[in-house]
């Protein structure tokens, strides 16, 4: 059968078929046959879930089909044009190119691998431009698009509001408060557009709306979310974020579209969205003060305020999405769109908040599921994909409509009784995690698109989980709802995506179960990944008693595993309540016309510093009403001595962080001279990202076969030899274990050689307790312990030797030994010349429209940070471990020989000679005898592994550089299109020989004694070493999980300049891309579990 | 069905002079805006003319009728309770009659032979039914008008059956219920200002008023909603005196669409020569 038919057959078995289990049998010639007929087909197509599954089948063959049958084959090379287009979002003629190359060059592994990324790129950049043009196209958002000029703006703001009361001489004030949303099926991610559009019949969930308070800190639960509105006296939008701590006068349309500026961004979206600033007057050069005179009035404006009652970033509550609805309803209720202006909304009025609230997320560059603005609906509701009909204007172009139906249960459907048993037995915590949740949508979203078994046939089973709550919730049969919650998380939530579970979330689970045995019923995954909001229902009687056990659960387990995964904030326990109401309005008049009580704290002492002339009659109406209120109201008791300690804070608050920073860089012989000449260099332009490029006139070409081995024509006797010096005790290993993992964690500053990463042999394995895995198989193979030494930095020492110990060395029966880095630097505020180069200079993944002009908005935002700050100058403002940085793989090495581990291992074994050194997410490497041998028996000082290359391999790689072969770092690399002509890229798996790496440090095994002269040696050689700039993305966390990445600078000198020396000889040898590949970000483990890799790493692993 | 009478509302409180103001009609003669309107009301065929005024303004509207005062009685609106109210003060004077409904600010030019309002009688004749005036409106305009949600009548250009009608909707509103296929986007169709109405609207009002406030555009969507109701969009234009330059907007086009056209098209060079100078 043709894969086509998977996707055109009139049988919808057919098409159900799996397209894995279609290619399996399939040849090469076979299978590129299929490819070009899929490329046809989809270029000629008008069906858009056609072309996107196509598109998504021909990702599937080139990353995971096609490589399999092409191993044997050149690797060939990847046209750098095309992979220009590719980040320029040139999808088309990015792919034309690759194909080109293709037809030229013949099939291989490089071009499959550009071309799956292009035709995945493309796959979802085609369903994204659908869900845009349908929000765009709902009935009652195009009106917005249209309106490019303040005389054709038809709203008007409701008179009620434009009343001052002549008492308080206030304007009335527009609160709007919304609850969260809960999703009590979790849903397989059925809500996700993409699925509910090509799925609408397997789109469903159970979702509520509920009240909120933080369990021991809050009285009652009440609305989290509440947006309020009131007319000013000026002309002008006046933003505030109480939540978020920041306030903004906006008195032009462009400061209203620019989203990243500032924290505002919800709250700009919401005035866009809800038709205020209408989207299509973006860019008209008109006047915001002409705009809001026709809207509120001559010489007025609005105040919009968002507050969220303190509940965390990351719930997976949607507390965001049903801010922006709050926000977005008080707009269109105060602009006559909904004909309530206060109390709950009708129905259709409901669904309007929904679309604007959809298009306000597009506008802001995020993205929610369809069900995430749920709280605008009360109580509990079915909400289902629908069947587009002729007159929608999705009808023809995808099955379902953007916007699903909501059927709010009844008391029939969800007894009064029921409602109350689910309070009384559920406990709802966020564990403190903050993680992202984009790749797993994308990967749900392509697993669909595939069929994929078992995650299709899991899919199936997640609509009978959902039937089954309801009929647990209709008879009031809470047991039966935690059963089945538990049933969906380990079954088909995790058979979909493996990563939604964690250790963090399984170790919460396996003891509370063990602590409440029978009387715990279930557990519950809120939303997209587990780690954040979750739940856990326990019998009635004891519920009191699992909200104390998991909030102290939770923080001694965070405390364990603090350092290994990315926690944003402490973990919370919550007291909630199902919200009957949904969102609700009141109009607050006379005295009671005040904003939220958080609002004050934050303005007033700003206030109180102005003129009194200056402030205005509403103003200082308003302040009058405020102390009034203070000395009246219960809820504002305190307020006084808050608005005291924030006009005076206490001394000395912030001292602490800079105090705790000298102390870490007098511990770890911070080199403050050193430090000094790089901020001068920097600063005066002598170093930086231009400057690390080797000179223009460098010539890079590929290597010759020659220049390299490779491990597929090692033969048994290499082996043999690899064995022997094996049993012999002449090895060992060396993991470089310093690292933060920026990439991983998005610069969350995690180890991440401790990071829980894969369920491996039954449950979740660190890298640490992987790679000791490996070499315990290759002391079992060759009868002699095999030594393991992680590498460490002042910032993951610490945590790994506790790690080791929690978990008693994981049994490491050979020598397992830390080398304590002794080097560290601190990180400095980038130039502004290294940004603009970095985000100008440097080929970039353009994002998408909406997105792009967030990011740009960003980066002005980031180079107004870096002047005033003072570039170049010391990076102080976050916490200490955030501000240093180790400097480099390349210390890591002479670090062994300064602290005394050689010379101890050397001391008890002298035998030792060989020592393999790797990066920690090199995860498929081992100590190979074949490879071993071959490295003996080549005499070399040095063997670099090398693999060959695909699209997503980029730093460097193996070239000729003016003629000698090198490894050249991406940084040096002078031409961005010369690294796409080098067919091998660095593993960094480097083979050493002790004897011949001391001689390059002009070093014997006797000088190891001589501290000064170690010391001398390693200058000597460090001065002859390359420095590079460098921008990582470091996260400073602030308020309740919320958190800011910044690009700071740091230097770096590394292992693969080595290469470059005379004085030690070195070698390459190619080897397999399961032994060389990297796992440098966790959206790669999908594709790593499903391609092979992880059943390779299996078995080079014994894990007891 | 036969339209014999008409009724003029003209009591609203920043419109109560605008009908007195002198204009010069198509055929070249100055004469009251109150004047031209009734003019072209009895050129249709229509007999009697109710005006609905402010308590005391009945002398001044008689004089400024001039020969069509003898055709009018001036019924006084003795509360200032809205629009509803204003029409349904007239509703002894309607009795069971089909009526006429126009607003004293308005003057209409038509693009044909046939006077605005004798387009629409010949509708609301022809068809038996109430019909009102519609005209494509961009929606920057909502704010100001009623404005309809129907389907066009098969076989005609310019009829629609009104589904229903929404008083100053909001372009969300509009473009949910109010969108009618073959007008451009963004447009919609929107009271002109003229109504041939039935006894049944009258009543309607009297329920709402005998309940709080009366409402026409309410009272009208009740009407599309209880029978068949026709919405024509004339060939012409409607001028609200109202609107700021109104008085001379709505001189000109009565000035270039009557007799004297050429002489207004050369004091318009004319002035804008010498503004220019």
């Amino acid at each position: 059968m043709a894969l086509l038919d998977l996707i055109t057959s009139p049988d919808e078995a057919v098409r159900n078929r799996s397209l894995d289990a279609a290619c399996a049998d399939l040849p090469l010639d076979a299978l590129l046959a299929e490819a070009d007929a899929l490329d046809d087909f989809r270029r000629g197509s008008d069906n858009l879930y056609h072309r996107v599954r196509a598109l998504l089948f021909l990702h599937s063959i080139h990353r995971f089909h096609l490589p399999r049958l092409l191993a044997a084959e050149k690797p060939g090379a990847i046209p750098f044009k095309g992979y220009e287009n590719l980040l320029e979002r040139r999808f088309e003629e990015a792919i034309d190119l690759f194909l080109k190359q293709q037809r030229e060059s013949g099939p291989g592994d490089a071009i499959s691998s550009a071309l799956a990324a292009a035709y995945q790129k493309l796959a979802f950049q085609t369903l994204a431009d659908q869900v845009r043009r349908s929000v765009r196209s709902v009935s009652g958002n195009q009106w917005m698009f249209r309106m490019g000029h303040p005389a054709d703006q038809p709203l008007r703001l409701r008179k009620e509001l434009l009343v001052r009361d002549p008492a308080s001489g206030l304007y009335p004030v527009l609160r709007e408060r919304t609850p969260v949303r809960m999703d009590l099926t979790h849903c397989g991610w059925s809500d996700i557009f993409f699925l509910g559009m090509d799925y609408p019949d397997g789109a469903k969930v159970l979702n509520i709306s509920v009240d909120l308070a933080v369990h021991g800190r809050d009285k009652e639960p009440s609305p989290p979310v509440e947006a309020s509105l009131r007319v000013i006296e000026q002309p002008v939008l006046r933003l505030t974020s109480v939540d978020l701590g920041c306030t903004a006068e906006i008195s032009s349309l462009n400061e209203v579209f620019d989203f990243a500026k500032d924290y505002l961004g919800l709250l700009k979206a919401a005035v866009i969205a809800s038709g205020i600033v209408p989207p299509g007057i973006e860019g008209s050069g008109q006047s915001l003060a002409d705009l809001l005179e026709r809207v509120v009035g001559p010489g007025l404006g609005l105040e919009l305020v968002s507050n969220v009652n303190n509940i965390p970033k990351g719930s997976r509550l949607a507390v965001s999405t049903n801010l922006l609805a709050a926000l977005i309803g008080a707009c269109m209720r105060a602009t006559g769109q909904a004909s309530s202006l206060t109390g709950g909304l009708a129905e259709d009025e409901r669904r309007i908040v929904l679309a604007r609230a959809l298009l306000g997320e597009w506008i802001g560059g995020s993205g929610g599921g369809w069900q995430d603005s749920g709280g605008v609906w009360p109580g509990m509701k079915l909400i289902t994909g629908t069947v587009a009909r002729e007159g929608d204007p999705e009808f023809g172009i995808s099955r379902g409509r953007l916007m699903p139906n909501h059927r709010i249960l009844d008391h029939d459907d969800a007894p009064a009784a029921a409602r109350e048993k689910l309070q009384n037995s559920l406990v709802l915590v966020h564990g403190g995690m903050a993680q992202n949740v984009g790749p797993i949508l994308e990967m749900v979203t392509e697993k669909y698109l595939l069929r994929s078994e078992p995650e299709w046939s899991a899919r199936q089973e997640t609509h009978g989980v959902l039937d089954r709550i309801l009929a647990a919730l209709k008879s009031g049969d809470v047991p039966a709802i935690g059963a089945a919650t538990m049933e969906n998380f380990n079954g088909p939530i995790q058979t979909i995506i493996p990563w939604a579970g964690n250790l963090y979330t399984q170790t919460l689970i396996d003891k509370t179960r063990a602590a409440f045995g029978k009387d715990f019923w279930g557990f519950w995954m809120l939303g997209g990944m587990a780690g954040g909001g979750m739940g856990f229902i326990f019998a009635p009687e004891r519920k009191a008693e699992g909200q104390e056990f998991l909030q102290q659960l939770m923080s001694e387990t965070k405390r364990t595993l603090a350092a290994a995964l990315p926690f944003a904030m402490e973990p919370v326990v919550y007291d909630f309540a199902i919200n009957e109401r949904g969102t609700w309005a009141d109009l607050l008049t006379g005295s009671e016309a005040l904003m939220p009580s958080g609002y004050y704290r934050f303005v007033v002492p700003t206030l109180l510093r102005m003129d009194r002339q200056q402030l205005g009659a509403p103003r200082l109406a308003e302040l009058d009403q405020f102390a009034a209120a203070c000395r009246k109201r219960p809820d504002l008791n305190g307020m006084v001595q808050k608005l005291f300690d924030s006009i005076f804070p206490h001394s000395g608050e912030n001292s602490g962080n800079r105090d705790t920073l000298d102390a870490l860089l007098a511990k770890y012989g911070f080199d403050r001279v050193m430090h000094e000449q790089i901020r001068d260099d920097l600063k005066a332009g002598r170093i930086g990202l231009a400057q690390n490029r080797l000179p223009a006139n460098s010539v890079i070409e590929d290597v010759r076969e020659s220049d390299l081995a490779n491990s597929a024509n090692l033969t048994a006797a290499h082996r043999e030899r690899g064995l022997k010096a094996l049993k012999n005790g002449e090895v060992a290993v060396v993991t470089l274990a310093a690292g933060a993992g920026s990439r991983w964690t998005q610069g969350a500053g995690v180890v991440k050689a401790l990071h829980p990463f894969c369920k491996l042999g039954g449950r979740h394995r660190s890298f640490v307790e992987t790679h000791l895995a490996k070499s315990r198989k290759v002391s079992q193979l060759c009868g002699t312990p095999l030594p393991h030494i992680f590498t460490t930095s002042y910032f993951s020492h610490e945590p790994t030797r506790r790690f080791l110990d929690q978990h008693d060395q994981f049994g490491y029966q050979g020598p397992l030994l830390l080398s304590e880095g002794k080097s560290i630097g601190l990180r400095t505020v980038p130039t502004v010349r290294d940004l603009r180069f970095a985000w100008e200079e440097m080929p970039q993944q353009t994002l998408d429209v909406q997105q792009q002009k967030v990011r740009d908005s960003l980066r002005t935002a980031l180079i107004g940070w870096a002047e005033s700050t003072g570039e170049a100058s010391d990076y102080t403002d976050n916490l200490p471990q955030q501000c240093l940085h180790p400097v480099g793989h390349w210390y890591e090495v002479p670090n062994l020989l300064r602290n005394g581990t050689l010379a101890a291992l050397l001391e008890e074994r002298p035998q030792l000679k060989t020592l393999v050194l790797h990066n920690i997410d090199t995860v498929g490497m081992n100590v190979d005898p074949a490879l071993l041998g071959h490295h003996l028996e080549s005499g070399a000082g040095l063997t670099f592994e090398v693999i060959t290359r695909r699209l997503e391999d980029r730093g460097g790689g193996l070239a000729l550089v003016n003629g000698h072969p090198q490894l050249v770092e991406g940084l040096a690399m002078p031409r961005e299109e010369d690294e796409f002509h080098l067919t091998y890229y660095n593993s960094n798996t480097c083979w050493i020989d002790i004897d011949a790496l001391l001689a390059a440090f002009k070093l014997t095994r006797a000088d190891l004694k001589d501290a000064a002269k170690v010391t001398a040696a390693i200058r000597a050689l460090a001065a002859r070493m390359p420095t590079y700039i460098t921008l990582k993305d470091v996260k400073k966390r602030w308020g309740h999980g919320q958190e800011d990445v910044f690009p700071v600078c740091q230097f770096e000198k590394l292992w693969v300049d080595m290469s470059q020396l005379s004085s030690i000889q070195t070698r390459y040898v190619a080897v397999p891309r399961l032994r060389g590949q990297q796992l440098k970000d966790p959206a790669q483990l999908d594709g790593w579990l499903r391609d092979g890799s992880a059943a390779y790493l299996e078995s080079l692993c014994e894990w007891e | 069905m036969k339209v014999t009478k008409a009724v003029i509302t003209a009591a609203g409180k920043n419109q109560r002079t605008l009908p007195l103001q002198t204009l010069v009609d198509r055929d070249g003669v100055p004469k009251s805006a109150l004047a031209i309107l009734a003019g072209e009301i009895t050129a249709a065929g229509i007999g009697e003319i109710a005006v609905v005024v402010c308590p005391g303004d009945e002398d001044a509207y008689a004089a400024a009728a001039g020969p069509f005062a003898r055709q009018m009685r001036f019924i006084p609106q003795a509360e200032p309770l809205g629009y509803g109210h204003a029409v349904h003060c007239a509703a002894g004077f309607t009795g069971d009659d089909p009526f006429l409904l126009t607003v004293g600010d308005h003057l209409y030019t038509s693009r044909t032979e046939k006077s605005c309002t004798a387009q629409l009688l010949e509708t609301a004749e022809a068809g038996k039914c109430p019909v009102s005036a519609v005209q494509a409106t961009h929606e920057s305009k909502l704010p100001y008008y009623g404005s309809i949600g129907g389907r066009r009548v098969a076989g005609s250009e310019r009829l629609y059956e009104i589904e229903t009608v929404i008083e100053k909707p909001t372009p969300t509103e509009a473009e949910q219920k109010l969108v009618v296929p073959g007008l451009r986007a963004g447009n919609y169709l929107c009271f002109f200002g003229i109504h041939v109405l039935v006894p049944s609207v009258m009543e309607t009002l009297g329920r709402q008023l005998a309940a709080g406030r009366a409402d026409l555009s309410s009272a009208l969507a009740e009407t599309a909603r209880r029978e068949r109701y026709l919405a024509h969009e004339l060939l012409g234009r409607r001028h609200d005196l109202d609107l700021h330059y109104g008085l001379l907007a709505t001189q000109l086009a009565l000035g270039l669409a009557g007799k004297d056209r050429d002489e207004v098209l050369s004091l318009l060079v004319e002035l804008l020569a010498q503004s220019n100078a």
